[in-house]
């Protein structure tokens, strides 16, 4: 599994540069985004520009990452293709995910 | 509209070839638009990973018979495994759509989302554990 990542000022942008997100990769997904949030990382963007399928195991991922920054830090997701849109339409995750059009957006909320 | 040869797959059990087939099935749904053939892929890999992890549960050895019919109305699929199966009532008793508290930060789920999005993906579907084979049916339109 390949991440992009880069520092913007107290923010963490971190960029999947895989074509799917799913049950093959979700364990290794999630731990490293785990990792980064003990290392001390409260500023998350996700760039998913990349990423044209997930299914349930990469959303819970996702979701995991969230929970686990809780109250105290932020996670922020753009680059989201229709694809990836729409499995978060139909599972109702958009309402709980913060997402954005573009990756500037979503450093800058 | 033409229906398109039957496919089929034998496939090991477990996620790199679940991801696999499901990468195959979805060339077959080039009459879905683009995100019902997101939905539907994802519906697929749901049940094919429900299969390498629940029905055997990891174990290696397991394969999983993939057979799909792209028809003139509808695409129908139908999958067939050896392994433990789910539960008796599981199946059923899944809901039809993933459902949470959203204000809820702890109701969020994490997993357990995949048999409701299969039902809700699909048009019908059924699930039939007999004489030591498990078997998935389940059949999508391609216009709803």
């Amino acid at each position: 599994m390949l991440l992009e990542e880069i520092s913007e000022g107290d923010c963490l942008v971190v960029g999947l540069q895989e074509t799917r997100l799913d049950a093959v990769i979700a364990t290794s997904f999630r731990d490293a985004l785990v990792e980064r949030i003990d290392q001390g990382h409260r500023n998350i963007v996700l760039d998913l520009s990349q990423v044209g399928f997930m299914d349930s195991s990469g959303l819970g991922a996702v979701v995991y990452v969230m929970k686990h920054l809780g109250h105290k830090g932020r996670l922020h997701i753009c680059g989201l293709t229709p694809a990836v849109m729409a499995v978060l339409k139909l599972t109702r995750m958009d309402r709980v995910l913060k997402t954005f059009e573009s990756r500037q957006a979503a450093i800058a909320a | 509209m033409t229906v398109t040869e039957p496919l089929r797959l034998v496939v090991p059990a477990t996620l790199v070839d679940a991801r696999a087939a499901t990468e195959k099935l979805m060339h077959l749904c080039d009459r879905f638009d683009a995100e019902d053939r997101a939905l539907y892929g994802t519906a697929v890999m749901e049940w094919l990973v429900n299969v390498v992890k629940h029905s055997y549960r990891d174990a290696q050895g397991g394969h999983i018979t993939i057979c799909a019919v792209a028809g003139a109305e509808a695409i129908e699929l139908i999958v067939e495994d050896t392994g433990r199966g789910i539960p008796p009532g599981k199946f059923e008793a899944a809901p039809a759509e993933v459902l949470f508290d959203s204000e809820d930060l702890a109701a969020v789920p994490e997993s357990g989302m995949g048999l409701a999005i299969i039902k809700s993906v699909m048009d019908t579907v059924r699930y039939i554990s007999d004489r030591g084979v498990n078997r998935l049916i389940a059949v999508r339109r391609w216009q709803r």
